[in-house]
């Protein structure tokens, strides 16, 4: 490629201790790989928003210790105080960005409710029991004018930053509010009116780059999903090149028609690369996106496309729609989700501008060739993503959106949503569905609940950045 | 004294309930105090997850005729919205479509609540 992987001369912002690193976290992906433990829990999102069931969401510890007694159980539930949260996306304190800070811990979780705007702090000190221990409350929130908070990322030096998709009404535009390391808000991290749609974001703090998405105004995607929308022009496809030190918006790109619903983004994990890729869920399409040195400016194009397939009960030909991605930290594959079809699917990234696939399941949605799990019926598709540090096991939740899953697998409300996993064997690239194992939150206590984001207690594939 | 309305919630399992709500209040807080709050998320008018589908509004309360399936007549005449009531659509008010989380009760009435009344907000575009 013409491209060169650093647009600038800029060095490590701080002097690295590749060994005996004192703060959180792992002194480069590559420790993480090495130094990471297999993981034998998982807190989960887990909620009750949407349904008819009369209950607060909760996070849920799963047990994914294979000798446990209670493998593949939810051995810990806590409750939110409120109900009508929407439990999403979440995120630590504190990652591998702050590795060179002395004291601090990866200890607590921020939980944001989606359609609440409430912030949850709860400290995992005690793993298998983590307590709530601070509430930021919405009127908080909403004197920032801002609210749906979605991606959390910690950033160096213990503060917070979290992408904010709506005002205080839940109209345009979003913004990211920053909380402080007494995970008290410090205010806006951004000069408002830098964007108007929002959604995911990932920050490559050697290269002074941070990247975000588009979904819509919460008025629009919170109700459920309007094709009429879409001709609007209400749902976004454009990414936002941040410049990370100033917060300012440096250069947008609008993926045009195969770009439309731009989710989730991630740069490779190592910190000197600026190749990333971006999932456009509505047209399903994967861009690859890199700065291009001649031009001075970051390029995106698309790398991978996923077909829509004609199905008998639909009038339409059915889009994957490409809900989830992530990187293995070795930065070797990309893993997606296709919600709609029921597939997972592996590429090899080695040649970020030509990925090529490895592998796939079918497993649940609308064509999945697997549809139940030990008997159990699996009542939608593979949607949100998690990947072992060592790359070997993935795993997954079956819940986007409680609007959304209403829409499109409405039995999910009745049966609750399933955490499945499949073995991957990096060297060979290939996956398998592990059909021992399952993960059940239609049994839960209080009746089925859905599940959505995944992470590991040490960090994962989604959680970590390297300065 | 405040005024107070009956409205009475039907829920998704068939069975029904009546809240008193002040008139000052909205029919999500008024539920509050009862054992069962009626669904809700953003208490902000923007996500539709409160919404409710007017089935009845009360005659005696109501110089027009009781029948709720002229639609967003009947909602207008059933509450008054403390904010924009930004989830729903001028299609969704033209059917019925109330959001308790904002509305304020203006005659006594009966609304649908739960996932099976809001089912026909959305729909799968594809098939």
């Amino acid at each position: 490629m013409s491209d060169a992987d650093t647009p600038t001369d800029a060095e490590p912002s701080h002097d690295h201790e590749h060994h005996g690193h004192e703060g959180p976290g792992y002194a480069t992906p590559q420790a993480a790989l090495e130094e990471g433990e297999r993981e034998e829990l998982a807190y989960v999102m887990s909620l009750y928003t949407g349904t008819d069931i009369d209950e607060p969401d909760f996070v849920a510890v799963v047990d994914l210790d294979p000798d446990s007694e209670t493998y593949c159980e939810i051995v810990d539930r806590l409750e939110m105080p409120e109900k009508g949260d929407e439990l999403h996306h979440f995120g630590w304190n504190a990652c591998s960005s702050s590795c060179h800070v002395e004291g601090l811990e990866r200890r607590h979780l921020i939980v944001p409710g989606q359609r609440s705007s409430r912030i949850h702090v709860v400290d995992t000190k005690d793993r298998r029991n983590p307590e709530l221990v601070e509430v930021i409350e919405p009127e908080e929130v909403f004197e920032y004018d801002l609210s749906a908070p979605h991606t959390v990322h910690c950033v160096p030096d213990g503060k917070i930053i979290i992408s904010m998709l709506g005002d205080a009404d839940g109209e345009l535009p979003g913004g990211f509010l920053e909380l402080n390391d007494d995970f008290e808000i410090e205010g806006r991290w951004e000069p408002p009116g830098e964007i108007e749609m929002n959604y995911d974001y990932w920050y490559q703090p050697r290269q002074n780059v941070m990247v975000s998405t588009e979904w819509a105004a919460p008025e629009t995607y919170y109700p459920g999903f309007d094709l009429e929308d879409v001709e609007d022009g209400k749902y976004g496809r454009r990414l936002h090149f941040w410049d990370w030190e100033n917060g300012t918006v440096e250069q947008t790109i609008d993926l045009g028609e195969e770009g439309q619903i731009p989710l989730e983004v991630r740069f490779l994990h190592t910190p000197e690369s600026t190749h990333g890729f971006v999932g456009a869920a509505l047209s399903s399409n994967i861009f690859h996106f890199w700065y291009d040195t001649e031009a001075g400016e970051y390029r995106a194009e698309k790398a991978i496309d996923f077909e829509a397939r004609e199905h008998e009960d639909w009038e339409m030909p059915v889009p994957p729609l490409t809900t989830d991605i992530l990187i293995s930290m070795d930065d070797r594959y990309l893993f997606g989700s296709n919600w709609l079809h029921g597939e997972l699917w592996m590429y090899d990234i080695s040649d970020p501008a030509n990925p090529r696939r490895a592998d796939s399941l079918s497993v649940g949605g609308t064509f999945g060739d697997v549809q139940e799990v030990q008997g159990r019926e699996l009542a939608a598709g593979t949607q949100m993503i998690q990947l072992s540090l060592d790359g070997e096991r993935l795993y997954w939740t079956t819940s986007l959106f409680s609007t959304w899953d209403d829409q499109f697998y409405p039995e999910e409300a009745e049966k609750g949503s399933v955490m499945l996993k499949a073995d991957v064997d990096p060297r060979n690239g290939t996956l398998e569905l592990d059909e021992d194992f399952l993960v059940d939150w239609g049994d839960c206590p209080k009746g089925p609940a859905r599940a959505h984001e995944i992470r590991w207690p040490d960090g994962d594939c989604t959680s970590d950045v390297w300065q | 004294m405040t005024e107070t309305y009956a409205v009475t919630v039907e829920q998704p399992d068939g069975s029904s309930r009546t809240v008193a709500v002040r008139a000052n209040e909205t029919v999500l807080e008024a539920s509050e105090r009862t054992e069962r709050t009626v669904p809700f998320g953003c208490r902000t008018g923007a996500c539709g997850t409160c919404a409710g589908r007017l089935l009845e509004v009360d005659e005696a309360g109501d110089d027009g005729d009781g029948d709720a399936t002229d639609g967003s007549a009947g909602v207008a005449d059933a509450f008054e919205y403390r904010r924009e009531p930004r989830a729903l659509k001028p299609r969704h008010r033209e059917a019925g479509y109330v959001l308790l989380c904002i509305a304020l009760p203006r005659a006594d009435c009966r609304v649908a609540v739960g996932s099976r009344a809001r089912r026909d907000l959305v729909d799968n575009p594809w098939k």
